[in-house]
């Protein structure tokens, strides 16, 4: 088998030319090319939309699952072999629209997945419908009416669904996208990268120009520090996070909001009740002996000892 | 028509809430360890507490009973609820138990009763002129059924009780159920000895509360001394050193033990929850399985989740399902054409309620076949596979994580609410006869592996998700042989037929005696069912043996892929009108499915979908009706 060191496959890349897509689908690859994990090592899931198409764009394991499902397929993955980076690229209404409950959960489980999050304001794939965070008022191209209903705050969303590493990042800006991806992927817990994602076709607009005007850099601002070291931090460091989360309009922060160190995950409360599990996980185990169980007549006895009833003639 | 019966029946009512499921284990253990086999069906409200429920008991010395039967030896009420509820399925010598505290209350107090059964129960007793009180159904039962009731004060009982253990009044209260094991041990001639062992099984290490429960069962003992022995169950005579006691959840728990199931992810919902629940007491196989070993048991935030996670699991190569009923199984559908057109090994374990929307959620039937098999839209390749009694469901696990392995495609393995509330007496599996198939699993890719690269054979070999020097792409969208998106005409021609053919080589390589399976060789009429129509259809067959009638019952075990040829061939060998298909449904929906296979018509129905279960004397009643040339459809209403 080849390795690649580009993280690239030999697809065309079907997207609209010019479109935030790319940006981030070079910064995986550049993320990926500094971090060599082995192509079989990676697992990038997705969801349906013209964000979901990214896996077949990288070199490594790719599974591009149902509108909004990419986290609970992901999660069943990761659960079942945590070896696996498993990153997942979703659109903004396949995470925060149809797949919204998912993304809640997966912040409760704090299970070690980065979600990318393509956040375009837009149905992309099914050509320009408001997503979850188009903000009221506004009328992108492809609408009829200006948008009647509120937008989600990814960011707030996310640091309050439990998630311990939440960033934003612009996708133009592929340089911070790939150091923001690489800090995420590194982090243990679930991480939300918001990708502020332009798109050419139906986002008029949020463009590049209208947030290259905007954007600055949380990590240059005087006294922000995000990361939580020690647990009685958490609460101010997330009510920071927080209200910057609402910064919204002239001045627009990307980077790292917030980032706790602290808390355990769900597979280390697994491996609390399982101790071997780490070592073997669910899909690491032998099941089978020569084609039998490995389970015998006397240890099934043992096991199901509460159901058995000896008879006492 | 009745049968001489050596065996006992009980019905144990009362409101929910009020311990009547640790009465019937505990009774159920005491007979089981004594050698009897026994059925145990429960009947519950959508209720936490107050609503009635009840329990039906069969305690048999020799066959184990697998459906309910009417007619009650004993009915035990702990309230007058149960009394009115119940009053009517007494029979001759029926012994009804009941509170001398209840015997005048009236009918129109219950307030827990629903007003339609209620009405019918008036209706009843004002029309054979008995008064709409306790001791009105109570006479009823015993002038125009020949029942005795025998009233106890448990309040009475109780004092004794809290004075002798030295607890007050109110906490004796949650003791009510014991009066009734006590007093059904002792009427069935189990010594308090016998009884203690029922009560140790149930509450183990727990000794005090054991040493409570036997006080008060001696007080019980002493307060019904002259009913000892009453109808006492003849003794056993051929029975195993050791049963389990299990209901449906927990056999198809341990079969995905067994099996070697890795993970499993669910949503709680009725009547399934119950087996996620078992898979995670039982999660860490440390000291089973090569020192190493466990089940990851996660409850997700739907059943979209739970199916999809259940898939991701699977392609990562471990032994993966999930379990839920109608409402959970509609959520999941999208996800199974994502499992169907990436042929991927996952198990949803489809326990049947009654539907549609929330329906009837605690309650039976056999409605979902359809949604079983044609629910998701577009073709895709899906086994469905049908337990009818414990110990398929047991193997049945087994069997579906083994098949979906070796065709590599979703495996839907139904059951229903009957079976699931439903404990027996099982005798332990040969675990030996197990097999685990994991089909064409490779441990290691080839070079330039292709998940789907086929060479024109349907199955592919397998890698899984993580292997070293494998690369893998799956889509939800057609693909070509890397799992790339991919639109070309020809490529879907092929593709879509070598995924469908797989259920051709799964009907050439199951046989089909397995699939659909005879019992009996009566020549005069055929039964034909499906799940657990099983147990009743044959205890039926038996019964209408002594009418003179020699039937049949062909059980259907899997309906995908259907075994048409076998099928057809037995339904030959009868006479259209002597064929009765037998479901818990509406619409015979098995009956149209082997339409669909065979271009066999139905013309004879017996059907129910009241939520309860098909008994055996109402369908031994209706078949005979139909045979007689009396009916061609009947529609079954027995039980409260
Ligand atoms: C269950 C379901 N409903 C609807 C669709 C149609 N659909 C395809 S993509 C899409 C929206 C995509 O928007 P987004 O998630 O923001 O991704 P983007 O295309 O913008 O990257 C929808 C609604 C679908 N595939 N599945
Ligand atoms: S529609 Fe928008 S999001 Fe989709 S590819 Fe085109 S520019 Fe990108
Ligand atoms: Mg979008």
């Amino acid at each position: 088998m080849v390795l690649r060191a580009d993280y690239k496959t030999d697809l065309w890349v079907d997207w609209c030319p010019g479109c935030g897509d790319f940006g981030i689908l070079a910064a995986i690859q550049k993320a990926l090319s500094e971090l060599k994990p082995k192509p079989w090592q990676v697992a990038i899931v997705s969801g349906i939309g013209c964000s979901g198409k990214t896996p077949h764009f990288i070199y490594s394991n790719g599974i591009h699952t149902l509108h909004g499902r990419s986290i609970p397929f992901a999660t069943g993955i990761k659960l079942s072999n945590p070896d696996l980076m498993v990153i997942i690229d979703g659109g903004d209404g396949d995470l925060l629209g149809i797949g919204a409950g998912h993304f809640v959960a997966l912040g409760r489980r704090n299970l070690d997945i980065t979600v990318i999050i393509h956040d375009n304001q837009v149905y992309g794939l099914t050509k320009g419908q408001a997503s979850p965070t188009l903000q009221a008022g506004i009328k992108t191209k492809a609408l009829p009416e200006p948008n009647i209903q509120d937008a989600i705050n990814p960011i707030a969303l996310a640091l309050t669904s439990g998630y311990t590493f939440v960033a934003r990042a612009f996708a133009m800006d592929i340089d911070h996208l790939e150091e923001v991806i690489k800090r995420a992927i590194k982090h243990k817990g679930a991480t939300v990268i918001d990708v502020l994602q332009p798109c050419v076709t139906y986002n008029d607009i949020y463009t590049t120009q209208w947030y290259r005007k905007r954007i600055y850099h949380l990590e240059e601002e005087k006294g922000w520090n995000p990361i939580v070291e020690r647990p009685e931090e958490r609460y101010e460091k997330l009510g920071n996070a927080l209200s910057k989360a609402w910064e919204w309009g002239e001045r627009i922060p990307v980077g790292v909001f917030y980032e706790d160190r602290t808390k355990d995950t769900i597979t280390d409360r697994i491996a609390q009740r399982i101790p071997s599990y780490y070592n073997k996980p669910p899909s690491k185990q032998a099941i089978e002996r020569y084609g039998k169980p490995l389970l015998d007549d006397a240890k099934f006895r043992e096991i199901f000892a509460s159901y058995l009833v000896k008879v006492e003639k | 028509m009745d049968e001489k019966s050596s065996e006992m029946r009980i019905l144990l009512g009362g409101p929910q809430g009020t311990g009547l499921e640790t009465a019937s284990q505990i009774l159920a253990a005491a007979y089981a360890i004594g050698g009897y086999r026994v059925y145990s069906m429960r009947e519950y409200f959508s209720n936490i507490k107050g609503r009635h429920s009840y329990i039906g008991l069969r305690v048999n010395p020799e066959k184990q009973p697998l459906a309910p039967i009417e007619g009650p030896h004993i009915v035990a009420g702990i309230d007058a609820e149960t009394i009115f509820t119940h009053f009517t399925e007494a029979i001759q010598d029926t012994i009804i138990i009941y509170d001398t505290r209840v015997f005048k209350t009236k009918l129109r107090s219950i307030a827990s009763m629903e007003k339609y059964f209620r009405d019918r129960v008036r209706e009843t007793l004002e029309k054979s002129n008995y008064d709409t009180t306790v001791e009105g159904a109570l006479r009823y039962a015993s002038e125009e059924l020949g029942a005795k009731s025998i009233g106890l004060d448990y309040q009475a009982i109780l004092n004794d009780f809290s004075q002798e253990i030295g607890i007050s009044k109110y906490q004796a209260q949650r003791y009510l159920n014991t009066i009734l094991v006590a007093t059904i041990a002792n009427i069935t001639g189990l010594s308090l000895d016998e009884l203690k062992r029922g009560f140790k099984r149930r509450f183990g290490s727990k000794v005090e509360i054991i040493e409570d429960n036997m006080k008060l069962s001696a007080i019980v003992y002493k307060f019904t001394a002259d009913l000892k022995d009453k109808i006492k169950i003849p003794t056993p005579h051929h029975s195993p050193d050791e049963y389990l006691v299990v209901n449906g959840n927990e056999v198809v728990a341990m079969g995905k033990i067994v099996g070697g199931l890795r993970f499993q992810s669910y949503y709680p919902i009725t009547p399934a929850s119950d087996e996620s629940f078992m898979l995670e007491t039982h999660e860490n196989l440390e000291n089973y399985v090569d020192k190493s070993g466990g089940i990851v048991v996660l409850q997700t935030e739907d059943e979209i989740a739970a199916i999809s996670a259940a898939i991701g699991s699977a392609l990562t190569g471990a032994r993966s399902a999930t379990a839920t009923s109608g409402p959970g199984f509609d959520l999941m559908v999208e996800a199974l054409g994502w499992a169907g057109i990436n042929e991927v090994p996952v198990v949803i374990t489809y326990y049947q309620r009654g539907g549609p929307s929330t329906g009837l959620p605690t309650r039976g039937g056999q409605q979902d076949l359809f949604s079983a098999l044609f629910s998701s839209h577009g073709e895709f390749p899906r086994i469905v596979i049908s337990s009818g009694d414990h110990e398929e469901a047991f193997y049945d696990a087994i069997t579906a994580i083994n098949w979906a392995e070796k065709y590599q495609t979703p495996v839907i393995h139904i059951l229903d609410k009957f079976l699931a509330n439903t404990t027996i007496t099982l005798e332990l599996p040969h675990l030996e006869k197990i097999a685990i198939e994991r089909g064409d699993l490779l441990q290691a890719p080839p070079p330039n592996y292709k998940r789907f690269k086929k060479n024109g054979s349907p199955i592919a070999p397998r890698v899984v998700l993580g292997a070293e020097n494998a690369v893998i792409w799956y889509a939800g969208d057609e693909h070509d042989e890397e799992g790339h998106i991919i639109e070309d005409p020809i490529n879907r021609l092929e593709m879509h037929e070598l995924r469908m053919k797989k259920l051709e080589i799964a009907h050439q390589e199951i046989p089909q005696e397995e699939r659909a399976v005879l019992y009996g060789s009566g020549e005069d009429f055929l039964l034909v069912g499906w799940g657990s129509t099983k147990g009743v259809a044959l205890e039926a067959i038996e019964l209408l043996k002594r009418e003179g009638y020699k039937g049949a019952y062909l059980h259907l075990r899997v309906f995908e892929p259907f075994p048409k040829e076998y099928v057809a061939k037995i339904l030959s060998r009868y006479k259209p009108e002597k064929i009765i298909a037998v479901e818990s449904n509406y619409e015979s929906m098995a009956a149209k499915v082997i339409t669909m296979n065979t271009g066999f018509i139905f013309k004879k129905h017996i059907l129910k979908w009241t939520g309860r279960p098909i008994y055996v004397k109402e369908l031994s009643l209706a078949t005979l009706r139909i045979l007689e040339g009396l009916s061609s459809r009947e529609v079954l209403s027995y039980g409260a």
